[in-house]
């Protein structure tokens, strides 16, 4: 068994930390794990994808198209952008809050509709789980805790053989103290959250 | 921010370490004295870590101010005796190959290896050039590791060939190495990094290797030669060359290829009907084990996959042509000379070398990707909220009025190449910005040129291209912009910012002073979120030969990191909507991320969340329709008073 999972964003928006969450999980509970992720000048708000990858085998650090089971979109686009990387049949969980790139804003381009979006992961057969993962991290303390929002809707979905004690134990482990409080309650915000757009 | 992995575990602990901490590890667990660096994705992790723990361990860690210099100091280090490691991306060698070539011939005395981590698919350089060429230009035994485990392995085996051979040992990882985390055993550490002893060597003079004149260089020669041979036969033995699996298909594979090559394989489901020569010394290649393998498909054919360049492939093609082995060999006819190796690239050049079908459909996700990717505005890389040279380049635009020509350099400021800034006409190299800028100066005379470099490419390359400037009277300006820190790499202290790797203070550097020791016409200072004041310099800069306008503030993302870990806040500005025309000049000209459009009312908008406190927009609106939110929710349409150039000067003095 392995577990593929894809990771997209926009620099900044805490994807690695998010990798590393699932990553540093997996390892406790004796898998193998791979996590591949880009750094350097693709980090600066632009887009960034990262993979995590466990089971009794894994092989390399990147999810080969069409193998991941799962994609945590921090970003609508951006969820839009590397869904290459999912399986037929997969699931999409989206932050529905969109950040307009400045060509958007500049007017070259147009930023796509929620039915354009639908339909191009119906044609797919991916399912959406949109949730206003932004909120909900201002609802636990701070925006930057979308990554552990995320995390949690990713747990509550039951794909990853991870409860949600095993994620506040990593939490516990990486993250300084005075950050745990705000990380749990955003984990259970992610962890409860209905769906805003499905 | 969740905190970096540690690499000082316990012996026999797995812990999830990327890549370059692996071999950040590897480093200690071989005993290395001292580490040398100039940052450069996807190598800059390596001494991020190792700066971090280095006064626990006794290690000495440096920050050099280009590669040449860096690995200068690791030879040194060498040349007393002691183990030392020098780390740099792959266009790094380019700027270190004069010493890395003589130091070549003129040997090692402790153990010395060159990490230089290649970027295949090129995600954070300028080029995608293969460095195990460079191994064989030079002579030099190269390592070429799969996975994180396989790197911190490689690194002290590295060490250990390096003092057995007296050669220079080269690791190169590539990105898919550098920055994969995975599980990795980690090993024991000696017993001085345990009690933090820095170690210390002695220089024995030995002119006869140290000081490389010609008659002793032509001695040397042979040397090399025989040196590599020896490499060779140690090679043969090397734990990361085997033979695997016992099928009819033959495949040699090299470096991280392998890890591709065995999920590939598995999802063709064709594991047991290959036999696999896996290479991690791709030169000097073990000839001995390679005929060994070649012999057994005699009459049959053999194919090679690794990334980039077919460097064991035509080593193997001189093979069979020199033993006279009948075999037909294969390589770069199915897999791609060009970008990063995929699971995906070698399923497709199995299936159609094997003449099969996998079960997922790749065409008809690509179909559908393309369809889908058309429609998807794109983001590349910006410069962040309040980076401060963001109005640097917008006052450089404006300033010229479209009479400039915009030499550019490489770090995070390369992005001012894109919309909506586009104030670079040309990038190179490091540092190539005042050089390319004073050819320019002299090879057409109807635009001003300005040379556009950041502070820790000055220093790397840029200084002596701005001596150049002023001695061959370049008219032209030079813009440094000055953040006070190497931001691209992630914030690595240069001589600009007043600290060294291991945070203990030292001289601040000021570029100012250089360039007016130099002899530069007229050289300014100025607070890059300043705009008016930024115009009056520049405008100035314009009537004098060569000048240097100096533009200073630290990096945004660093000083917003240390506002949050103070607890410190920055003030936000927001858009008066009945007072915005949508004019979009914040946008078109200046061009902030936290800034979109809303169509619907005409009007831009701030997003609270990522503006980080610069005013660049409230400067740049014609309209004085930006204004600072003040706590008590008053609004400050004058965010040129004192009160905020107070603010900026006392960021400017926070690192």
């Amino acid at each position: 068994m392995e577990f593929n999972v894809v990771i997209s964003g926009v620099g900044g928006q805490g994807i690695l930390t998010a990798e590393h969450l699932l990553a540093q999980t997996a390892l406790r509970k004796g898998y193998k794990v791979r996590a591949g992720e880009i750094h350097g000048l693709a980090q600066r708000f632009g887009s960034v994808v990262a993979f995590v990858r466990f089971g009794e085998t894994v092989y390399g650090g990147s999810v080969p198209d069409g193998m991941g089971d799962l994609i945590l979109g921090f970003e609508p686009v951006e969820t839009m952008r590397y869904i290459n990387f999912v399986k037929d049949g997969g699931v999409a969980i989206v932050n529905t809050k969109k950040i307009p790139p400045v060509q958007v804003s500049m007017g070259l381009y147009e930023y796509p509709s929620w039915d354009e979006i639908k339909f191009w992961l119906s044609e797919r057969n991916i399912k959406l789980i949109g949730i206003p993962a932004e909120d909900l991290a201002l609802k636990a303390g701070s925006a930057l805790a979308v990554n552990t929002v995320m995390v949690g809707a990713a747990i509550k979905l039951g794909l990853l053989p991870f409860e949600p004690e095993d994620i506040k134990d990593t939490i516990k482990e990486i993250f300084p103290a005075k950050l745990h409080d705000l990380n749990f309650k955003a984990f259970d915000l992610g962890y409860e959250a209905e769906p805003e757009i499905a | 921010m969740a905190r970096i992995g540690t690499i000082l575990g316990e012996p026999g602990e797995r812990l999830l370490l990327m890549g370059n901490e692996a071999i950040a590890r590897g480093v200690l667990e071989a005993d290395a004295a001292v580490a040398s660096t100039y940052p450069g994705t996807p190598s800059s992790e390596i001494l991020m870590v190792l700066s971090e723990v280095a006064p626990k361990v006794g290690l000495y860690a440096e920050y050099s101010t280009n590669e040449k210099v860096a690995f200068e100091v690791a030879l040194a280090a060498s040349w007393n005796g002691l183990r030392s490691v020098v780390t740099m991306k792959h266009v790094g060698l380019n700027v270190a190959a004069d010493s890395f070539m003589s130091a070549a011939y003129q040997g090692t005395k402790g153990g010395m290896v060159v990490v230089t981590a290649d970027d295949p698919s090129m995600w954070s350089s300028q080029n995608e050039q293969d460095n195990r060429m460079y191994a064989m230009f030079a002579n030099v035994p190269v390592l070429d590791p799969m996975d994180p485990q396989e790197a911190l392995e490689m690194t002290k085996y590295a060490f250990q060939l390096s003092e057995e051979v007296g050669s220079l040992v080269m690791l190169r990882p590539t990105t898919r190495v550098s920055h994969t985390r995975a599980d990795v055993k980690i090993g024991d550490l000696p017993e001085n990094k345990k009690n933090a002893v820095r170690l210390w060597g002695h220089f024995e003079k030995n002119p006869e290797k140290y000081v490389v004149l010609p008659s002793r260089a032509r001695r040397m020669h042979p040397e090399v030669l025989e040196r590599i041979e020896k490499a060779r036969e140690i090679l043969e033995n090397a734990p990361f060359n085997w033979e695997e699996g016992s099928g009819e298909i033959g495949i040699i594979v090299s470096g991280i290829s392998y890890v591709y090559l065995k999920e590939a394989l598995h999802k063709l489901g064709i594991e047991d009907k290959v036999s696999i020569l896996k290479i991690g010394t791709p030169f000097p290649l073990p000839l001995k084990k390679v005929e060994s393998f070649l012999r057994k498909f005699e009459g049959g054919k053999v194919l090679v996959i690794e990334e980039l360049e077919p460097i064991v492939e035509n080593q193997i093609k001189v093979l069979v042509y020199d033993k006279g082995i009948n075999v037909e060999i294969h390589g770069k006819d199915y897999i791609p000379r060009i970008y990063e190796m995929t699971t995906r690239r070698i399923i497709e050049a199995l299936e159609k070398y094997l003449g099969m079908k996998h079960d997922v459909d790749f065409a008809a996700i690509d179909e559908h990707f393309k369809k889908v990717s058309e429609k998807l505005p794109p983001r590349p890389p910006t410069l962040c909220p309040a980076c401060p040279h963001r109005n640097t380049f917008y006052a450089i635009k404006r300033n010229a009025k479209g009479k400039g020509i915009y030499t550019g350099d490489i770090g995070c400021y390369s992005l001012g190449a894109l919309k909506p800034l586009e104030t670079m006409d040309t990038i190179v190299s490091m540092g190539a910005s005042i050089g390319l800028g004073t050819g320019m100066a002299h090879a057409q005379k109807d635009k001003r040129v300005y040379a556009i470099i950041g502070d820790s490419t000055f220093f790397h390359t840029g200084l002596s291209a701005l001596a150049n400037a002023v001695y061959n009277k370049a008219p032209m300006t030079v813009v440094v912009l000055d953040n006070r820190i190497t931001a691209m790499t992630g914030h690595q202290p240069d001589p600009s910012t007043g600290l060294t790797a291991t945070m203990e203070p030292t001289k601040f550097i000021d570029i100012a002073e250089i360039a007016k020791a130099m002899g530069a016409d007229y050289v300014a200072v100025v607070d890059s979120y300043d705009i008016p004041e930024l115009l009056k310099v520049l405008e100035e800069a314009d009537k004098h030969q060569v000048a240097v306008v100096v533009s200073r503030q630290p990096c945004s993302l660093l000083r917003t990191r240390i506002q949050r870990k103070k607890g410190e806040s920055w003030p936000l500005y927001q858009v008066d909507p009945d007072k915005c025309t949508g004019c979009k000049v914040c946008i078109n000209a200046h061009g902030c991320p936290a800034i979109s459009f809303d169509k619907e009312k005409n009007v831009a908008v701030i997003d609270e969340v990522m503006c980080w406190g610069c005013s660049g927009c409230a400067q740049v609106c014609p309209f004085d329709a930006i204004y600072e939110k003040l706590p008590d929710g008053g609004r400050k349409y004058d965010v040129l008073d004192e009160e905020n150039k107070r603010r900026w000067q006392q960021w400017n003095s926070m690192l």
